[in-house]
């Protein structure tokens, strides 16, 4: 199940480039470069969505003490933080032709590298407590508070002046562009997310397996 | 406004990197997991294997911990 999950992932995401090459015309005001939007989003888009499913996998823990539940929400939060870091990257090396700078502490880009610190602390967190089930209740928590930081991150963009703009789908009144580049998005959206899926079951399993390994 | 390909070329290709490394990763952690279920009896209790390793390192004493241990 979980091979052909990443077969899966890799035929999208295969599907996914040829798409954002061979489909999508070349941007009239950013040129070529705004070719980064096929996976800048995508990858931003599964980070909220790792750090979504920690946060009610964290719930789930508390609420009925499930393993299965804080393997998730472990493998999730790992997951979430490759993302993420991936996401700033491309936002950043995006930013350098299109703004003039790598970074800058407006809203949106300091709300999403709090947001990055704080599962990067809760991987830490993971490491540092020897005993696991306090281990997995201390994550329980950090998971669920970070996850706060969240909304902040998505409407930063409405409530502050930024120099990010706005997002382009999860918007009221949907996407605003054309057919041509909205269909190469909404591929590398869904590759990313069963890349997504297929990384999170990995490892569940390998945490599985190493739970069993130490018992 | 110019093209700026290499910027397009180094975000995909540090996105490639970084998400094929982090595969390989856990494809390496698997294999080594493998290799220390084996070595267990159906107890639960490691037994010592005589055998040397297919890496060429020293097999961990029974009573040192693994690397996931750690």
């Amino acid at each position: 199940m979980v091979r052909a999950l990443g077969w899966i992932s890799a035929a999208a995401l295969a599907v996914g480039l040829v798409m954002a090459f061979g489909v999508a015309p070349r941007e009239v005001t950013q040129g070529n470069v705004q070719r980064i939007m096929y996976v800048h989003p995508p990858l931003a888009w599964v980070a909220y969505l790792a750090f979504g499913l920690v946060a009610g996998a964290s719930i789930v823990y508390l609420v009925r003490r499930r393993p299965a539940a804080d393997r998730l929400a472990h493998a999730s939060a790992e997951v979430g933080v490759l993302f993420t870091g991936l996401a700033i990257a491309t936002g950043s090396i995006w930013g350098k032709p299109t703004w003039g700078t790598w970074w800058t502490w407006d809203a949106r880009l300091t709300s999403v590298a709090i947001l990055f610190v704080m599962y990067l602390g809760y991987l830490l967190l993971r490491g540092t407590v020897e005993d696991r089930e306090r281990a997995a209740r201390y994550c329980a928590v950090l998971g669920i508070v970070a996850a706060l930081d969240m909304p902040l991150v998505h409407f930063s963009v409405y409530w502050w002046r930024t120099l990010h703009q706005p997002p382009s789908l999860m918007k009221p009144g949907g996407f605003s562009g054309s057919a041509a580049i909205l269909w190469p998005l909404l591929v590398n959206l869904a590759a990313f997310t069963i890349l997504f899926a297929y990384l999170v079951a990995k490892r569940v399993r390998l945490l599985r397996a190493e739970t069993e390994a130490l018992a | 406004m110019p093209d700026n390909w290499t910027f397009v070329a180094v975000a995909y290709g540090l996105t490639g990197l970084v998400l094929g490394l982090y595969w390989r990763h856990l494809v390496r952690k698997e294999k080594e997991l493998r290799q220390i279920k084996p070595s267990r009896s159906v107890t639960g209790v490691a037994e010592h294997n005589h055998e040397p390793s297919r890496t060429g390192h020293p097999r961990p004493k029974q009573d040192a911990k693994s690397s996931l241990q750690q």
